[in-house]
C-alpha cells in the first residue's frame, strides 16, 4: 500500500514535471510572439514592403502665378488635422518608418497652389504633391522657416502668416524593406544554386558509393562538426576568402551578394548533406536490388530509382535550407555588410531582412519598432515554410505506408 | 552466348565465404533448361545465398567471396569479362517481398528496358503489355497503367515485379520464395504463373513450403548447412529419398 502510494507521488511529481516544462515553452513562444507583435503591427502596412528604403527629396517652389485658395476643406478632416484654408493644405505630425518625427501630408484642397509646384532642379519640371509625401521644411521671405520638427500646427501658422513661400523641401516616404526582401530572395536562389547541388551530391556519394572506412567516417563526423559551428566564424570565412576572391573576380569593391551567397552555400552544405542522407538512408535496399536485377548500372539505380524516391526529403533539406538563409544574420553582417540599399545588385552590398533587423538596431536611435515589423514579415515567412515542410512530410509518409501494406 | 545446350547452369565446385565464415560448400550442380528447379532446406542453409550467386547479387555484399565456378551459356559467369549488366538482363530475380518501384505501373516494366537504352514508345509499349499479359497481370492493370505501383495488391505487386523481370525476356528467372509474403488465393495465381512460364524459361525457386515445391517443380535440391544434400527430380526425392535428412526434412521432422 505505502509502496504504491509512493509510486504514485513519483509518478506524479515526474509527470507534474513535464506539464511545467510544456508550460515554461508555451509562455516563452507566446510571450516572444505577442512582443513582436505588440511593438511591430503599428508599422506593419503594404507601404512597407513595397516601400523604398531610401527616400527621394525634391526642393521645389509655387508657380508666379498662383492664387489663394481660401476655400474649406471638402472631406471630412479628423481632429489632428492642421487645416489652412487660404493655402487649401492639411498636414499632421506623424512619424516615418524610422521612427523620426515627421510632417505628414494629409489633404490638398484640388484649387490649393500646392497642388502642383515647381521643382527647383535642373528641369524645373513641375511635380504633384501627393499626400504621400512627407514635408522636411518651408522657407519664407523675412519670416523664420518652418521646419518639421517644430510641428505641423507650427508651420500651418507660418503658411497662414505669409502670402508667398521661397521653397518648399519634400521627399517620399522611405523606410521601407522592399530591397531587403528583393536581396533575401536573391540570396535564397543563389545559394541554394550552389548548395543544393553540391550537397546532394556529396550525399548521394556518402551514402550510395562511398566505401565504409576511416576516411568517409571523418568525412561525416567533419560534416557533423561543421553543422554546429556558429555562422559568425562562417562570415569570417566570407570576409577573408570570399570577399577578396569576389573582389578579385568581379566589378565589386568590397562585400557582395556573391560573397554572402558563396559564405551562407559553406554554412548550409553540411545540413543538406545530413538531411539528404538521411533521406537517402530510408530508401528501401529493396529498391536498389531490384533496380540492379533488371540490369541497371549503378549510376542508374541511384539517378533513376533512388533519387526519386528521397526526393521529398531532400525538399524538406531545401525548405529547412531556406528558412536558415532568411534567418541568417551574423555571416551576412561581415559578408556582405550592413549598409541598406535599394538598387539590389550582385556585385553591390544590400542586407537581407534579418541583417535590416540588425541595421535598424545598431543605429542610433535604435528603431524597435520597425525591427519588430521585420520580425513579423520574417515569422510569417518561416511560419509558411513550416506548413509547406509538415505538407509534404505527411504525404511522403502516406506514400511509405501504401508501400509497406 | 551459345545457351542451345540442355543443360544451360552447370555449378562446378562453388564455395562461399562471407568474410571468414563459409556459407556454401563444394556445390555441384546441373540445372536443367525450362524446368521448375525448386531449392528446399532450412533457414539459413545457403538457399537463398546460392541463388543470389547464379546473377552475382551477392557481389552487393561486401567481404563476400566466391570460388568455384557457376557457367551459363558455356560462359563462366564469375570469369573475367563477364559483363554483369548483361548477366542481369539474362537472369532476372523476383525477391521475396514485392519490390515494385513507386512509380505508374507502366514505369515499373518499361524501367529495365529503358535501362538498356529503349526509347521507341511503340516498341515500350508492346514489350510492356506483352510482359504484364504473360505476368496475368495485364488484365486486372489495362486501365490504370499510369497509377503508383504502390496502390496495387501484394499479389498483384508480385506479379508485376514477374513482368518487370519478363520484359527484359530473360532466359533464366530466379525467385527467392515469391509467395512468403502472400496470401494462398495470391499464391495459387503466382504458382499457375509459374507453372505457364516454364515454357519459355528456365525457372529456379527458393521455396519453404513443401507442396510448393512439389506442385510446381520438376527438380527439387535439398539444402543443408551450405552443402547441396540432394538433387534430383522432385517426384523421385519426395517418394525416395536417398538421403535420411532428405526424409526427415520434406516429413517434418526439423525445419
Amino acid at each position: 500500500m505505502s509502496k504504491n502510494k509512493k509510486r504514485m507521488i513519483k509518478d506524479g511529481i515526474l509527470q507534474g514535471i513535464t506539464y511545467l516544462s510544456s508550460t515554461v515553452s508555451l509562455i516563452t513562444l507566446l510571450a516572444i510572439v505577442l512582443f513582436v507583435f505588440g511593438r511591430g503591427y503599428k508599422l506593419l502596412n503594404f507601404d512597407l514592403i513595397v516601400e523604398n528604403f531610401e527616400s527621394q527629396g525634391y526642393v521645389a517652389d509655387l508657380f508666379d502665378d498662383f492664387i489663394f485658395c481660401d476655400c474649406p476643406a471638402t472631406i471630412d478632416l479628423s481632429d489632428d488635422f492642421y487645416y489652412s484654408e487660404k493655402w487649401g493644405i492639411a498636414l499632421s505630425d506623424g512619424t516615418d518608418l524610422l521612427g523620426k518625427n515627421i510632417i505628414e501630408i494629409e489633404y490638398i484642397h484640388p484649387d490649393s497652389p500646392f497642388k502642383m509646384v515647381q521643382d527647383k532642379g535642373i528641369g524645373e519640371e513641375p511635380i504633384i504633391l501627393r499626400t504621400d509625401y512627407d514635408i522636411i521644411r518651408i522657407a519664407f521671405e523675412d519670416y523664420p522657416t518652418a521646419l518639421s520638427r517644430y510641428g505641423a500646427k507650427n508651420m500651418i501658422d507660418s503658411l497662414n502668416a505669409n502670402n508667398s513661400i521661397r521653397e518648399i523641401e519634400f521627399r517620399t516616404k522611405g523606410g521601407g524593406v522592399r530591397g531587403s526582401i528583393l536581396t533575401t530572395i536573391y540570396l535564397i536562389g543563389m545559394t541554394l544554386m550552389i548548395a543544393l547541388p553540391i550537397g546532394v551530391g556529396a550525399a548521394i556519394y556518402l551514402n550510395e558509393y562511398a566505401p565504409i572506412n576511416r576516411i568517409t567516417k571523418l568525412m561525416r563526423s567533419l560534416i557533423e562538426t561543421l553543422t554546429g559551428v556558429p555562422s559568425i566564424i562562417y562570415g569570417l570565412m566570407g570576409l577573408a576568402i570570399f570577399v577578396p576572391l569576389t573582389v578579385n573576380l568581379t566589378s565589386a569593391t568590397g562585400g557582395n551578394l556573391i560573397s554572402g551567397a558563396l559564405t551562407l552555400a559553406v554554412i548550409l552544405m553540411p545540413v543538406i548533406i545530413r538531411t539528404t542522407e538521411e533521406s537517402l538512408k530510408v530508401v528501401p535496399d529493396e529498391y536498389r536490388q531490384a533496380s540492379l536485377a533488371v540490369g541497371a548500372n549503378k549510376t542508374q539505380t541511384t539517378f533513376k530509382v533512388v533519387l526519386p524516391s528521397a526526393l521529398p526529403g531532400i525538399l524538406t533539406a531545401t525548405l529547412l535550407a531556406i528558412g536558415r538563409i532568411i534567418g541568417e544574420s551574423a555571416a551576412l553582417v561581415f559578408a556582405i555588410g550592413t549598409s541598406i540599399k535599394d538598387d539590389v545588385s550582385l556585385t553591390g552590398k544590400s542586407t537581407t531582412l534579418a541583417v535590416h533587423i540588425w541595421a535598424m538596431m545598431t543605429d542610433e536611435p535604435a528603431n524597435i519598432e520597425l525591427s519588430a515589423t521585420i520580425a513579423i514579415i520574417i515569422i510569417f515567412i518561416v511560419v509558411i515554410l513550416n506548413i509547406i515542410i509538415k505538407i509534404i512530410s505527411s504525404r511522403y509518409l502516406k506514400q511509405k505506408m501504401g508501400a509497406s501494406s | 552466348m551459345n545457351c542451345s545446350i540442355e543443360k544451360n547452369i552447370i555449378v562446378e565446385n562453388l564455395n562461399l565465404y562471407y568474410g571468414t565464415k563459409q556459407a556454401l560448400f563444394n556445390i555441384d550442380m546441373e540445372i536443367p533448361r525450362n524446368k521448375v528447379t525448386a531449392l528446399i532446406g532450412p533457414s539459413g542453409c545457403g538457399k537463398s545465398t546460392f541463388l543470389r550467386s547464379i546473377n552475382r547479387m551477392n557481389d552487393l555484399i561486401p567481404k563476400c567471396r566466391i570460388d568455384g565456378s557457376i557457367t551459363y551459356c558455356g560462359e563462366n559467369i564469375y570469369g573475367q569479362g563477364m559483363d554483369v549488366i548483361d548477366l542481369r538482363r539474362k537472369v532476372g530475380m523476383v525477391f521475396q517481398k514485392p519490390n515494385p518501384f513507386p512509380m505508374s505501373i507502366f514505369e515499373n516494366v518499361a524501367y529495365g528496358l529503358r535501362c538498356q537504352g529503349v526509347k521507341d514508345k511503340i516498341e515500350l509499349q508492346k514489350t510492356v503489355k506483352k510482359a504484364l499479359v504473360d505476368a496475368a497481370l495485364y488484365d486486372e492493370v489495362k486501365d490504370r497503367l499510369k497509377e503508383n505501383a504502390l496502390s496495387l495488391s501484394g499479389g498483384q505487386q508480385q506479379r508485376l515485379c514477374i513482368a518487370r523481370a519478363i520484359a527484359l525476356s530473360p532466359d533464366v528467372i530466379l525467385m527467392d520464395e515469391p509467395t512468403s509474403a502472400l496470401d494462398p488465393i495470391a499464391t495459387a495465381k503466382i504458382e499457375d504463373l509459374i507453372n505457364e512460364l516454364k515454357k519459355d524459361y528456365t525457372i529456379i525457386i527458393v521455396t519453404h513450403n513443401m507442396q510448393q515445391a512439389l506442385r510446381i517443380s520438376d527438380f527439387t535440391a535439398f539444402f543443408l548447412m551450405g552443402e547441396l544434400m540432394e538433387f534430383d527430380e522432385t517426384s523421385k526425392i519426395f517418394s525416395h529419398p536417398k538421403h535420411q535428412k532428405t526424409e526427415d526434412y520434406i516429413t517434418g521432422r526439423f525445419g
